[in-house]
């Protein structure tokens, strides 16, 4: 460091006017490009790339792998067939083989990628609304809301809206935990960040409860093996015509929360501080929490209750593009998306013919890997903190 | 700091449920000038403090910055005239030093606006103001309390506000960087309010000062109007000596 007396008295005036200078006009010729993004800029690129290979690489093994194996010339050639309308490539493949690509695993992988995008970065969203690395969807109670709005379906038989009947039960159910959650932690005044992650455990804990004794009580055998599904998720299900609504919400809230990646950014810096830096912080944290609910409530609709995935991958991803979310944002939807497409092949191959739900695949390497973050946060910075 | 800014606290009440926290506070801190808010702990510094930068709206009274109410403007544009430095430090995310003061900018930015040269010459120069350069990409949360302050202190300059309010933030710095920290604010030429315990510290540079207890401001005006025998030991219940220190001439006081 140096001493405060080296500094020359000129620069340190050059620096206060540096300082004081009003932003310059706006320029109509060349849009400006950010000086400081160049700082690390080359890293954050590289990384991207490398999450966009793997995702490439997962997605081509998702459409190889599977109770008939097709090899991956032919599973290009398919898909490059496909979405040209059939105008490129002539088959030579075996036309079995075109419809279980196209009518089963893209929907699949697809949907596998979207659930996993829309974990990933509602995690990131929420960790930054708490004000905390170790919350992720299931803290808000919106997971377990949306399993027990499922059950309470399949177990009183209430299907009422046609073959969607359960996706929106599921939604509702997580909407309404949410709801509660939320008027939980406003009681009394202002909602904080540690009132809202103590409201969304005790709401989880007394709604996975219920879920049980539902199950529990059920004249119908069956039922227990079904309500699987919906604790432990999965993407069996996948159809085309189960994909349009979790791709716009995905969509939709990632263009929303990139417009406020700055904001996010603030809540970082601590609730005081977000305000001193111009952010209207609760009103700004209500916005935020409805709409992760939302995009976690949908996800959960269509793919069942899958843990780890919005906890874990934010961590990953800050550690290697950083915590500034204009960067980790993007970077947190190609990582969930990559994951959750590689924990669905294993959930599919490791027992096949059967399938594993594949919320036992995320948490079975989510788990350890978060008890190793806990330690290593722990040792780095000492345990008091 | 484009210009220094005029602030007018008129009528100030802030209350916790109905506990009193600051009653009926009027101040005014003309263009330039440095105040300083005395007191012992719990005698409202902070809570006056938090009525400026927009965190706690007052049950009367008013805010002024350059004449305007505060409550009546967005929480943008008050982040745009002040910035503030405070004791919360983010350090539960792996934020690099660069990425804390950068915040700073974000109430000049719209939606979507990237960063511009301009931004990141300011961010540029206030790190370095602060000393901070060997620190950019260290992450923030492996700072020492001092290295800390001084980015918050970075932060806040790149705000370019035109009234600064710090509270207590010659806590966790050595002597020297006390000195350095409060001689720069003076260099800046920007309008200060700041919470100071160390009394000497603040007749040393406060053009003037404001003494508080239970909530109440007890005197207001020049160190040695405010910082008399006398009313250290009614409001701190400590005996004092004041002298003058005998090189600069300022107000020295000797707890006896």
């Amino acid at each position: 460091m140096r001493d405060a007396r080296s500094d020359s008295a000129a620069e340190r005036t050059a620096l206060l006017a540096t300082l004081r200078s009003p932003p310059p006009a706006r320029q109509t010729g060349l849009p400006q490009t950010g000086g400081s993004g160049a700082v690390g800029r080359g890293r954050f690129l590289a990384v991207t790339a490398s999450i966009v290979a793997l995702l490439l690489a997962c997605a081509l093994a998702g459409l190889m792998i599977g109770s008939v194996s097709i090899p991956a010339g032919d599973a290009l050639a398919i898909v490059v067939h496909w979405l040209s309308g059939g105008a490129l490539m002539t088959p030579d493949w075996r036309a079995a083989h075109e419809i279980i690509i196209v009518q089963t695993r893209i929907p699949r992988v697809i949907l596998a990628a979207v659930v996993g995008a829309s974990l990933g970065v509602s995690g990131m969203v929420i960790q930054a609304i708490v004000r905390n690395p170790l919350a992720g969807p299931s803290i808000l109670g919106v997971s377990s809301g949306a399993a027990t709005g499922a059950v309470v379906v399949m177990r009183f038989g209430l299907v009422v809206l046609g073959a969607f009947t359960l996706h929106i039960a599921a939604f509702l159910g997580g909407l309404a935990a949410l709801t509660l959650v939320f008027w939980i932690a406003r009681t009394g005044g202002q909602m904080t960040p540690t009132r809202l992650v103590l409201a969304g455990i005790a709401m989880s804990a007394v709604l996975s409860a219920l879920t049980s004794l539902l199950v529990l009580t059920s004249p119908d055998p069956q039922l227990a093996a079904r309500v699987l599904f919906w604790t432990l998720g999965g993407f069996g299900a996948a159809q085309w015509k189960l994909l349009p609504i979790p791709v716009i919400a995905l969509a939709i809230g990632l263009a929303m929360m990139l417009a406020q990646a700055r904001r996010l950014n603030l809540l970082m810096a601590g609730d005081e501080s977000a305000v001193a830096l111009g952010l209207d912080v609760e009103r700004f944290r209500r916005t935020m929490f409805v709409l992760t609910a939302a995009l976690t409530g949908i996800t959960v609709a269509v793919s069942g209750v899958i843990g780890f995935v919005g906890l874990i991958m934010p961590h990953i991803v800050r550690l290697m593009v950083g915590a500034d979310h204009r960067r980790a944002l993007p970077a947190v939807a190609l990582a969930g998306a990559t994951f959750t497409i590689a924990a669905d092949l294993v959930a599919r191959s490791i027992i096949s013919p059967l399938e594993l739900p594949v919320g036992i695949v995320t948490a079975l390497v989510g788990g350890p890997f978060f008890i190793w973050l806990l330690r290593r946060d722990a040792r780095a910075l000492g345990v008091a903190k | 700091m484009i210009a220094p800014g005029r602030l007018d606290i008129e009528g100030v009440s802030v209350s916790a449920g109905e506990a009193p926290l600051v009653r009926d506070v009027s101040l005014v801190v003309a263009p330039g000038e440095m105040l300083g808010v005395l007191g012992p702990n719990g005698a409202g510094k902070s809570s006056l403090l938090r009525t400026i930068y927009r965190m706690s709206r007052p049950a009367t009274g008013r805010v002024l910055v350059n004449g305007e109410d505060i409550w009546r403007r967005s929480a943008t544009w008050v982040a745009q005239h002040v910035g503030a430095v405070l004791q919360d430090m983010p350090a539960d995310f792996p934020l690099t030093v660069r990425d804390v003061v950068a915040m700073g900018r974000s109430a000049h930015k719209a939606l979507l606006e990237p960063d511009t040269p301009h931004d990141a010459a300011l961010i540029a120069a206030a790190i370095t103001l602060q000393r901070l350069d060997a620190l950019e990409h260290r992450p923030f949360r492996t700072l020492s309390g001092g290295e800390r302050q001084r980015v918050l202190l970075a932060r806040a300059l790149v705000q370019q506000p035109q009234v600064l309010v710090l509270d207590e933030p010659t806590n966790h710095l050595d002597i020297r960087y006390q000195l350095s920290l409060l001689r720069f604010l003076r260099e800046t030429g920007v309008t200060v309010i700041a919470a100071l315990h160390d009394l000497n510290l603040a007749a040393m540079f406060c053009d003037r000062l404001c003494l508080m207890e239970g909530g109440r401001v007890v005197a207001q005006g020049t160190p040695e109007q405010v910082l008399t025998e006398d009313r250290i030991a009614e409001v701190y219940g400590i005996e004092a000596l004041i002298q003058r220190h005998p090189r600069s001439g300022t107000l020295w006081v000797l707890p006896a």
